[in-house]
């Protein structure tokens, strides 16, 4: 309670900002087994830096595909973008997707198509023209240190590489929020930390980032992250920070 | 909108250009050469039956019964006359004695009709429209005045089990064309199945970056379009050649009951549709599988 003195003066101005994700009372179930997911609320906001732990099998992955829209949860309200999520019309999920780069737990490139096409995948998607993508690409090829291998095929690539082709086609299209699976988990300790640099740049520019991961070293690279704990498809909150964050919208009861 | 294979290059960078169906093209092109060849029988079949039908229906014999030769002749000449000036009737041809002969040979034997046997006079007569009863028998009447023991035969009659033949043959044609076309249907329908199944993992990942239900489905139908237009090319170039080269053959046949039977020009036109209605109906088929594949993963 005492965290909120400080910032009370700011409340008028930072009340006007919006939450990018507000969880209230989620819950998911995959069928009719017990449910993965409980009672999750938890409020992201923009510009911020999240880190989701927990052991494997907490439940992190499906609270991700939450985040990225591949679910509907069984139960509880998901606000995105200021949207109720989950009275979206189906149609407008798309346009709600664009906003969001995902690093897949399993990188999901498309087999066939080169790592140019694959980072391209979602600048093509979204319409942008050829001219106009190229650039970006290129650029960000060099950043992976991939250049060497623009026409290479998924299947040629390295694990490690791999990874870092599916983090740039993530980042590439600057999203408004990036939702990354581990996706330091098969990159050496060097580039780990060059791909959260990565990370923390386009947070920088105002994305909000998630990042789920096994790797507490991570946690230490980037100041002011904030840590999600999973334990057994409940949320808990060692430090407090998810429900008071540094933020003044705790204010919301 | 199910015509639209111009997709901007970004699009189409999405899924690459290669081949992708293997064997849809040609098992394509076989269904479509084999259903494209029942086609042009059939039409061929149905013109021939058509045009042959209208000449013979207005094609009649008058046979002159008369046993003395000369007054044979004689009666055979008054009844050319008397035809050649009614209206109904466009031509006239009184058929020789001698062509008579050769005629009958066959059924009688070499030598015994000059002799004993009286044989009849025949005028060939061909109207001008298909008779009807009452014109026959006034034709009839008119040709009764000048020869009175004749008989009018119209030649309609004799040849109806054969033209009952043909048009039977085209009711076959048209069921097997009917199941062809449903098979090719079926083959459209399971390679545009199988496709998608190799591309799902595809349409997924596109699917979670935000791409539109109908992005991914231009892709496929244009994909499963153009595999069916190189199916439908191949199977029409093969079935014209053959259609033509068969046609040649057809055409050097003497002329005789088939003379009227050559693949008519409109056909060409019913048989460039169909490839046209396969490829339509892939396009069709893999744009609802695809939509219904994903509205199935949210
Ligand atoms: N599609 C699904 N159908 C049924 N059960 C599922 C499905 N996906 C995940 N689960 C179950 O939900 C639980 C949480 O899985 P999840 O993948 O979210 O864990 P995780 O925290 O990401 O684990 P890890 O660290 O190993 O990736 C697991 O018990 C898993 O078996
Ligand atoms: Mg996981």
């Amino acid at each position: 309670m005492n965290s909120l003195c400080p910032v009370m003066p700011f409340v008028p101005f930072v009340a006007l900002m919006q939450s990018v994700v507000e969880f209230d009372n989620v819950g998911l179930r995959y069928g009719t087994g017990v449910e993965t997911l409980t009672d999750l609320s938890f409020t992201l906001y923009p510009g911020s830096f999240y880190f989701l732990t927990g052991a494997s099998g907490a439940g992190k992955t499906s609270l991700l595909k939450l985040l990225y829209l591949a679910h509907r949860p069984s139960r509880g309200a998901i606000r995105m973008f200021g949207h109720d999520a989950i009275t979206l019309p189906r149609d407008r999920l798309p346009g709600f997707r664009r906003r969001i780069g995902v690093v897949f737990q399993d990188f999901r490139l498309v087999a066939h198509l080169s790592t140019f096409d694959n980072i391209a995948l979602p600048l093509r998607i979204a319409g942008i023209q050829e001219k106009d993508l190229r650039g970006p690409v290129t650029e960000m090829l060099a950043w992976i240190g991939l250049t060497e291998r623009a026409d290479a095929r998924p299947a040629t690539l390295s694990g490690g590489e791999q990874q870092r082709v599916a983090i740039a086609r993530a980042v590439i299209g600057r999203p408004e929020m990036l939702v990354a699976d581990e996706p330091t988990g098969n990159v050496d300790p060097e580039m780990a930390r060059r791909l959260l640099q990565l990370f923390a740049a386009l947070n920088k520019l105002g994305t909000t980032v998630v990042v789920a991961t096994h790797d507490i070293h991570l946690l230490q690279e980037i100041e002011g992250a904030q840590m999600m704990r999973l334990d057994k498809g409940r949320l808990s909150d060692p430090t407090g920070s998810l429900r008071h964050p540094p933020r003044p919208l705790v204010l919301k009861n | 909108m199910l015509l639209d294979f111009a997709l901007p290059e970004h699009d189409r960078k999405l899924i690459p250009e290669g081949r992708l169906s293997g064997q849809m093209p040609w098992v394509i092109a076989i269904m479509l050469f084999l259903t494209l060849l029942v086609a042009a029988a059939g039409l061929t079949l149905a013109d021939a039956a058509r045009k042959g039908g209208q000449d013979l229906a207005r094609q009649v014999t008058v046979q002159i019964i008369e046993s003395n030769p000369a007054q044979r002749a004689a009666q055979r000449a008054a009844v050319t006359r008397v035809l050649r000036n009614l209206d109904s009737v466009a031509d006239v041809q009184p058929v020789p004695d001698a062509q008579v002969r050769d005629l009958l040979e066959p059924w009688l034997g070499t030598g015994i009709i000059d002799a004993d046997v009286p044989v009849p006079a025949l005028v060939d007569v061909r109207l001008r429209s298909v008779p009807t009863a009452e014109a026959l028998t006034s034709l009839q009447s008119a040709v009764r005045s000048v020869a009175p023991n004749i008989r009018v035969d119209s030649h309609s009659s004799w040849m109806a089990p054969f033209f009952e033949l043909m048009r039977a043959l085209v009711w076959l044609s048209a069921v097997v064309l009917l199941l062809l076309l449903v098979a090719t249907s079926a083959v459209v329908i399971l390679a545009v199945r199988s496709t998608l199944n190799t591309h799902r993992e595809t349409i997924e990942i596109m699917h979670m970056m935000g791409g539109t239900d109908l992005q991914a489905a231009r892709l496929f139908q244009r994909r499963v379009a153009l595999d069916a237009l190189l199916g439908g090319v191949v199977g029409f170039i093969v079935a014209a050649v053959v259609i033509v080269t068969v046609g040649d053959r057809f055409a050097a046949v003497e002329p005789g009951l088939l003379s009227g039977a050559h693949f008519p020009y409109y056909g060409w036109a019913i048989l460039a549709l169909i490839p046209l209605a396969v490829m339509a109906l892939a396009m069709l088929m893999a744009r609802m599988t695809v939509i219904s594949a994903l509205k199935r993963i949210l």
